[in-house]
């Protein structure tokens, strides 16, 4: 008998390739005759081009065509040149006008990145400047630069939730608490830059390799923006390096694939860092909570007013807004909700799904706005979210009954471990200060949504599953490749994975929202379940075998026959092989059909996450130093404990620079930090001393599987502004809690003494 | 682009002085082929340095501690020479961007790139140390670096002209030397604010005292009259305090990612307040 | 004088102890000859200005950022690779072995560029403690936060150089 598959350290296959480097990512991708892109960028924020003169670039030897969005928008090759999972509103190319600092305008195509480099700088683009805003509030007012003639009200989504009569709760409450938090605009920061390779073949078919962790939105897209059929369009997408939500939706795919297109020839483009700041951004969002609460805390209605930016193109915008508005309440029983929650253009990056996304920045303000709540009252965070925290048979903000949640479970679990009632260690000097915090969040995951999985037995006993879920680091493979084992009963040596290729692998819609491992088990289960029936039907019409079979150990068995292995039954069979799908369709969200009105089912499962720290605060520089934090997230079972581990070590990580510096700032219109001497992540210096995590599982062996991939990270800002808090006695509500904001804060309170 | 390799220091000279505008001297590279990437210069050559004789060595000389221009911040830092006779410049060294700068960068292009956000030209300006420039006559001349860096990446060095070795004074008896670099932001991050001070002791008294302030303004801040002060005291609390405020007013200081200049100012009362305390003699030292 | 051309210098290189000889333009980085010349992918390009440490490799046994280093001034220096610290048979060299067993990788981007820092800061300070090499590591950045699994790697090296250097000790 083999120990489980289930729950052990199993390391990924390629782990050795990944530590030599010889794994190779779409950054590696090279074919045959490929030429190299190379970005021409708009330096205005809101203009309409004049011209494009590409004249001296042309004469670069080597230049073979410098591609504008003029050249797309005219090839009636092109028939759909705008594209957006979301709305289609973006070209591939700046077409009339650009609409923000650094938007891609042309792209000089070269035999070498050298000389396309080189030709880049000499294109010139001559701009008519128009009136531009980069604040969202603005954006919405009478008046403000239109951004997009079809949208002259800049709106990008208004979402809006009802539930109770919310303004006489207000009329009668005991308390009523408002504030108003901010949330800035932040950089995924994938290491691995964005890069495509586009390839047409004489019959007009298009095979493309990105870094992407949505294959089949690109397949899609590219699909219909030159009218082809989904079959005539293929896409790869290798091991990323590094996504955190940067690669999701489509990129820079049908950029390339346009000029591949005119060029004749393959065509190559790989971003440098500066550009890679400039495609994506997480959503700038100003939050305004009103809440009313009873003399215990008891929390009875809320009012919340949510703004964000969504940048010139709406890359998850108008549907960005909406996920935020579920999610907006946090976890907590309140039986009057109002929301609104809109988001609109301005000329500034597109925002995009990062890390945690539309989660991160509301569980800032309602875990931020319960700890003021606390001290209001006087009474303890920790106590306080246990008296509210939601529970199984609760009823949400958006009417659904709650299920298979944990959120007390989870707080007692991070309050335990940092040692919530204990007070922090003496601080070493007069002038500092210390403090500890915790946070608790949920997010609802993609629903609707569909993962297949097609799974080969082969005559030698070995298992293929064939995966559009694309492994980013976080192990899709090789969860599925234990998930695959554990639900077909066999050794894992057997089992390999085959990756998104859009020709061979089926349909998966995204690799985002910590759904991989939950709805691949699904799919695992049910190709399982086809494959027994499958063998089942061969033991029966060609071994003559009858009644019940049993499987079990890699062996199909009947009261009278067997256990005979799988490639013994189809050695015997004459079958080379047996190919099933599973296929995991998750129902509902019917919620959020009209986003005038969001009530009723929006999300298939919950997930759930929490995070304690102790911080430092020194009160002479305002520099918040973390030295404990745990995290906690809802795994229900675990696949693999390392790598559970490692998301959620690392999403509170990330969560730490976003809590305390990261930002990125935009001046006169402009990304004054796209670099990463600038814009700084944390380093190893930068993780506590004490960091450290854990996943809850449930005592039922048949529990649902949670994703793990972003549970701490939206817990991580807050936890560490209630500990700043609790430390300083200082309330900072904008992100980052860089030492110049607090600082501020804290003169603000305790005026300067004279020196 | 040429990559030149000269055979000798008087030859390197020649070929930056025969084309001022368009020839760059290349030592460790870390800055210039930094700015090479970003379009910023675009040289018709550069002048190999590495391997060129005389900038290199470290030793202590009747004159001071010289050290040779391609002499690597990891390999000052690491020096017990240096660490002996000027520890907060090895400190200062060490603290410099990461491991695979200072393996690369050399303490001779660190004070003729003149970056206002660099660690060791604060350090060496507390010092009062030199450069021994090198130039196309073939002769030598003692710069001090507090004259050397006059702004943002901008020096009176000359066309042709080579820093061919830092020298730092030695301590006649009772010197001692701090810095203290202030990050704001991650641990990698360059300084908010860098602070280094200096001071010369006799029984416990300040015989001169020196403070200069770096990644604030365009050169490294260093202001005489204000330190005068401490002269003869034993840089007590009060000293300490009234030396770091005069200077949190004196600075110029700049917006940049790592703090406004009101934060600047701030921070450099804070740091320059703690690094006297920790050069003070040790009897004041402790306390409020 | 035009920047777009190729008409490099052959520069002759020693890299992962083979001798080698590359037409290179005399602006081009190192990093840029060893990825897309010489074919060791294991140099990435990230952030292109010395910060990350993606593109780290060894000049003479030091860690040094790839993309700040021209090629054309390597001389006769010794480069080292992720792939040249491969041991013989193609085994996982030591410091390799110690990151596969602790699982020091996620995304993996970052990860030939930690190995290639470890085992140069190693190599000159065989005695470093895990503080020395975790302030040697600090400029090697890894945005999935793998860092906690890195320091379990480093501590198992680190543990192993002690024991070894003690078991060659002759008890007295």
């Amino acid at each position: 008998m083999r120990r489980p598959v289930l729950g052990a350290d199993q390391p990924m296959p390629d782990a050795v390739d990944r530590v030599v480097g010889t794994i190779r990512f779409a950054v590696d991708h090279a074919v045959p005759g490929m030429l190299h892109g190379r970005l021409v960028s708009s330096q205005s924020p809101h203009a309409r081009i004049v011209s494009v003169d590409a004249t001296e670039a042309l004469a670069v030897p080597g230049v073979r065509a410098v591609v504008t969005g003029a050249d797309i928008a005219r090839d009636p090759r092109v028939p759909h040149p705008l594209f957006g999972v979301s709305r289609p509103d973006q070209p591939p190319l700046a077409t009339d006008k650009v609409r923000y600092v650094g938007e891609p305008v042309a792209l000089v195509v070269a035999e070498t990145e050298r000389a396309a480099r080189a030709a880049a700088v000499l294109v010139d683009v001559e701009y008519e400047d128009l009136p531009y805003v980069t604040d969202p509030a603005e954006a919405l007012r009478p008046g403000a630069p239109v951004l997009h003639d079809q949208w002259p009200d800049n709106a990008c989504g208004d979402w809006r939730l009802q539930r109770g009569d919310v303004d006489a709760v207000f009329r009668q409450a005991e308390h009523v608490v408002e504030h108003v938090y901010h949330s800035p605009a932040a950089s995924q920061v994938p290491l691995e830059p964005f890069v495509a390779v586009a390839e047409w073949d004489d019959a007009g078919s298009l095979e493309v390799w990105s870094s992407t962790q949505w294959p089949s939105a690109v397949q899609r897209v590219l699909a219909h923006m030159f009218d082809r059929p989904l079959d005539q369009v293929r896409v790869h997408a290798p091991p990323l390096g590094g996504g955190y939500g940067a690669k999701g939706q489509v990129k820079i795919e049908p950029m390339v694939a346009c000029a591949a297109l005119l060029v004749g020839q393959p065509v190559r483009l790989e971003l440098d860092r500066v550009e890679v700041f400039h495609v994506v951004c997480k959503h700038e969002a100003t939050m305004r909570l009103r809440t009313a609460v009873d003399g215990e805390g008891r929390l009875l209605a809320r009012d919340i007013d949510l703004l964000y930016n969504a940048g010139a193109y709406g890359i998850t915008d108008p549907g960005a807004a909406g996920n935020a508005l579920v999610r907006a309440n946090g976890p907590y029983r309140v039986p009057a909700v109002r929301i609104r929650s809109r988001a609109a253009y301005t000329s500034t990056v597109p925002s995009g799904s990062y890390r945690g996304a539309m989660t991160n920045q509301v569980s800032f303000a309602y875990e931020s706005q319960l700890d003021e709540i606390a001290a209001l009252l006087g009474k303890d965070p920790y106590e306080l979210r246990r008296l509210n925290l939601l529970v199984d048979g609760d009823t949400y903000a958006t009417g659904e009954t709650m299920h298979d949640v944990h959120f007390i479970e989870l707080v007692d679990e991070v309050a335990s471990v940092i040692d919530w009632h204990a007070p922090p260690e003496p601080p070493p000097s007069a002038t500092t200060v210390r403090g500890k915090g915790l946070a608790v969040i949920l997010k609802s995951t993609p629903t609707p949504s569909r993962t297949e999985c097609r799974v080969e037995l082969h005559a030698d006993g070995s298992v293929v599953v064939f995966t559009s879920s694309v492994e980013m680091g976080q192990g899709a493979f090789a969860t599925i490749a234990q998930l695959a084992a554990h639900h077909l009963d066999v050794d894992l040596s057997r089992v390999s994975v085959v990756g998104p290729d859009t020709a061979r692998t089926p349909f998966d819609t995204m690799t985002a929202g910590s759904r991989t491992t939950f709805s691949n088990d699904h799919a695992l289960h049910e190709a399982a379940a086809h494959l027994r029936e499958h063998l089942d039907g061969l033991a029966r019409e060609l071994l003559g075998w009858s009644g019940p079979t049993q499987h079990g150990d890699g062996c199909v068995s009947t009261s009278d026959e067997g256990p005979v292995p799988y490639e013994l039954l189809l050695a015997k069979a004459g079958v080379d092989v047996v190919d099933v799908t599973g296929v995991f369709q998750s129902v509902g969200g019917e919620g959020m059909k009209d986003p005038s009105d969001v009530h009723g089912h929006t999300s298939v499962h919950w997930h759930q996450g929490a995070v304690a720290v102790e911080v430092e605060v020194d009160l002479e520089t305002g520099k918040v130093e973390v030295l404990r934090c745990h995290g906690a997230s809802w795994a229900g079972r675990v696949v693999n404990p390392a790598r559970v581990r490692q998301q959620n070590d690392g999403c509170m990580i990330m969560g730490i620079g976003t809590a305390l510096y990261e930002d990125l700032q935009v001046v006169d219109g402009q990304v004054v930090n796209p670099n990463m001497s600038d814009y700084m992540i944390p380093s190893v210096l930068d993780v506590p001393q004490a960091l450290t995590s854990r996943a809850l599982v449930s005592d039922d062996p048949a529990a649902e599987l949670h994703g793990v991939g972003e549970m701490t990270i939206p817990a991580t800002a807050p936890a560490i502004a209630n500990a700043v808090f609790r430390a300083t006695a200082v309330r900072v509500r904008d992100l980052p809690l860089t030492a110049e904001r607090v600082l501020s804060a804290v003169r603000g309170r305790e005026p300067q003494e004279g020196a | 682009m040429q990559i030149l390799r000269p055979s000798s220091l008087l030859e390197a000279c020649h070929l930056l002085e025969s084309d001022p505008w368009d020839t760059r001297p290349l030592a460790g590279g870390t800055a210039l082929v930094l700015m090479l990437r970003q379009g910023l210069v675009a040289p018709r050559a550069v002048v190999r340095l590495d391997g060129v004789d005389g900038l290199d060595g470290l030793e202590v000389t009747p004159h001071g501690l010289r050290i040779g221009a391609l002499t690597t911040l990891t390999d000052v830092a690491a020096s017990p020479v240096v660490q002996a006779h000027a520890p907060s410049l090895a400190y200062a060294c060490s603290r410099v961007g990461n491991l695979r700068v200072r393996n690369a960068a050399t303490l001779g292009g660190n004070v003729a790139e003149a970056d206002y956000a660099s660690d060791p030209p604060s350090v060496l300006v507390s010092l009062d140390a030199w450069c021994q420039v090198a130039g196309p006559s073939g002769g030598t001349r003692d710069v001090p670096v507090r004259e050397l860096i006059t702004g943002f990446l901008t020096t009176t060095l000359e066309p042709g002209e080579v820093v061919q070795a830092v020298v730092v004074p030695l301590d006649p008896g009772g010197r001692r030397a701090t810095y203290e670099k202030y990050i704001s932001r991650s641990s990698e991050d360059r300084p908010c604010v860098g602070v280094a001070a200096s001071v010369q002791l006799r029984d416990g008294a300040v015989r001169g005292l020196t403070v200069v302030v770096g990644a604030v303004a365009g050169t490294p801040q260093r202001f005489d009259d204000l330190t005068a002060q401490a002269v003869g005291t034993t840089l007590g609390p009060s000293v300490r305090r009234s030396v770091a405020s005069a200077y949190a007013s004196a600075v110029d200081a700049m917006d940049d990612a790592r703090g406004s200049a009101w934060y600047r100012q701030q921070m450099t009362e804070v740091v320059v307040r703690r690094a006297l305390e920790r050069i003070a003699p040790v009897a004041a030292g402790g306390g409020a | 004088m035009s920047e777009a051309t190729d008409d490099g210098q052959v520069v002759r290189l020693k890299v992962n102890g083979a001798e080698l000889s590359v037409a290179v333009p005399g602006d081009e980085p190192l990093a840029t000859t060893l990825r897309d010349r010489v074919g060791l992918r294991s140099v990435r390009t990230a952030c292109g200005i010395g910060i990350c440490g993606s593109c780290t490799v060894q000049v003479e046994g030091r860690a040094v950022s790839s993309c700040l280093m021209l090629t054309a001034a390597v001389g006769e220096r010794s480069v080292r690779t992720c792939e040249g610290l491969v041991g013989a048979e193609g085994a996982p060299g030591r410091v390799q072995q110690a990151f596969v067993d602790n699982r020091a990788y996620q995304c993996s981007y970052c990860i030939p560029g930690m190995v290639v820092s470890v085992d140069a800061y190693l190599g000159e300070h065989p005695d470093a403690d895990v503080d020395e090499v975790r302030h040697a590591l600090s400029g090697n950045l890894c945005r999935c936060g793998t860092y906690v699994s890195i320091l379990a790697a480093v501590h198992d090296l680190v543990a192993s150089a002690r024991s070894g250097a003690a078991a060659a000790t002759p008890a007295d």
